[in-house]
């Protein structure tokens, strides 16, 4: 982690306003605008285990701040996030700087592998995670459904209560990605609402997800009976939509090769951006 | 004279829009988050809204969104500002019900007739 033009300070040393401040400058001219306000950087530490003692501001010897970067950590893993650079500081290798800062971090919190996202198309950044062996897993999409009521159906639906939202959250394969993993998930406290539908088949799923007064968010659906079909993720969507019919809805991190993919599309979803997920073991 | 309220987060680029439609003739009004900018669209109802998808606090789209539920608003022009890919920003204006999209950064010597556009068209 040396670099004669940069310091790695620690990030839990700036005030949250102050971090989004900098995060905002370094991701001005960002192939996806995600700008965020104090709250929603609040918001996002908190429900995304962010550390930020291991997070880190880029200080060059002028004593000015040249990007950011931030380290969730669950256990044994860590997530990096939120990285930019501001524009007129780039190019005297502050990237690396930060990333290298971030993976020492990781590493003496007794972290044994690094993910992250990139949004595909972003070559540099891309670049620079491969060169540090960072190796990719999948894609993952971020897909919206813009307000549109649906008729009513009739449908047999409970409401899950938190102990069977947990339940069912706790029952997935370790795949969702770090946005969707169960503590994410739950961290949404009382936004988290969960929904068992019931088909005439005999088939049972569930789905559970956020609801903010703005949007619908962090869906994630399954099949109490069995393999979820087709026809019942279609129902569980049609069920949310129906309840919420004038809210907006964004799905983060849909893997690419999902099956459940087919089902959202048919209840209008369309792509805002593809992300690349990637890992480096330590 | 048309009302054009302009939410966008971005200061420098806002000043800008504002001032090239202010030159060509309308009343402008900046809201710089989308709360402030739903406030100041029901409050005033203007003839156009210039908004940024990517907003601090509230997503530009859902925001569209909320607009297009308001029965005083909804009749207001929406359109998309953002400097998004142009393909996903007309995809992602479609959806939500705008009326068009200019891409950021803004060409000063077209804004005005861009913006002048919308009107004719409706």
């Amino acid at each position: 982690m040396t670099n004669p033009f940069f310091i790695a300070a620690s990030a839990d040393k700036y005030s949250i306003a102050r971090l989004a401040d900098i995060y905002n400058e370094s991701r001005v001219d960002y192939i996806v605008p995600m700008p965020m306000n104090t709250k929603r950087l609040h918001d996002y530490v908190a429900q995304y285990d962010v550390d930020l003692s291991a997070s880190v501001v880029a200080v060059n010897q002028d004593q000015q701040v040249a990007g950011i970067g931030m380290l969730g950590v669950r256990g044994t893993r860590a997530w990096i996030t939120r990285l930019g650079v501001i524009p007129t500081r780039r190019g005297r290798g502050v990237g690396q700087f930060i990333m290298d800062s971030l993976l020492t971090n990781a590493v003496s919190r007794g972290c044994q592998s690094v993910l992250l996202e990139v949004i595909e198309g972003n070559e540099p950044a891309y670049g620079l995670f491969s060169k540090l062996s960072f190796e990719t897993t999948r894609r993952l999409l971020v897909i919206r459904r813009a307000p549109n009521p649906l008729p009513a159906e009739t449908l047999r639906v409970e409401p899950l209560n938190i102990d069977q939202i947990t339940l069912f959250l706790s029952r997935r394969p370790p795949v969702a990605s770090w946005l969707n993993e169960t503590p994410s998930i739950l961290a949404g406290g009382s936004t988290v609402e969960g929904l068992c539908v019931s088909l005439d088949s005999g088939e049972m799923g569930w789905i559970v997800y956020r609801s903010t007064p703005f949007q619908l968010s962090h869906f994630i659906l399954g099949s109490v009976t069995d393999d979820l079909s087709d026809e019942c993720a279609r129902a569980l969507l049609r069920v949310v939509h129906t309840r919420h019919p004038r809210r907006d809805t964004k799905v983060e991190n849909l893997p690419a090769d999902s099956p459940l993919w087919a089902a959202y599309q048919a209840l209008g979803y369309g792509i805002e951006f593809t992300r690349i997920e990637m890992i480096k073991p330590l | 004279m048309s009302k054009i309220v302009i939410i966008e987060d971005d200061a420098q680029s806002a000043r800008l829009a504002a001032r090239v439609l202010k030159k060509a003739g309308h009343e402008v009004i900046l809201a710089e988050d989308g709360e402030i900018g739903l406030r100041v669209v029901f409050e005033h109802k203007p003839d156009l809204v210039l908004i940024d998808l990517g907003l601090p606090d509230i997503d530009g789209q859902t925001v569209i969104g909320l607009i297009r539920e308001n029965d005083d608003a909804k009749h207001s022009l929406i359109v998309a500002f953002t400097a998004y890919p142009e393909d996903t920003a007309a995809e992602m204006a479609k959806a939500y019900g705008c009326d068009g999209v200019i891409t950021k950064p803004i060409d000063t010597h077209k804004f005005a007739d861009q913006v002048a556009g919308f009107f004719r068209r409706d």
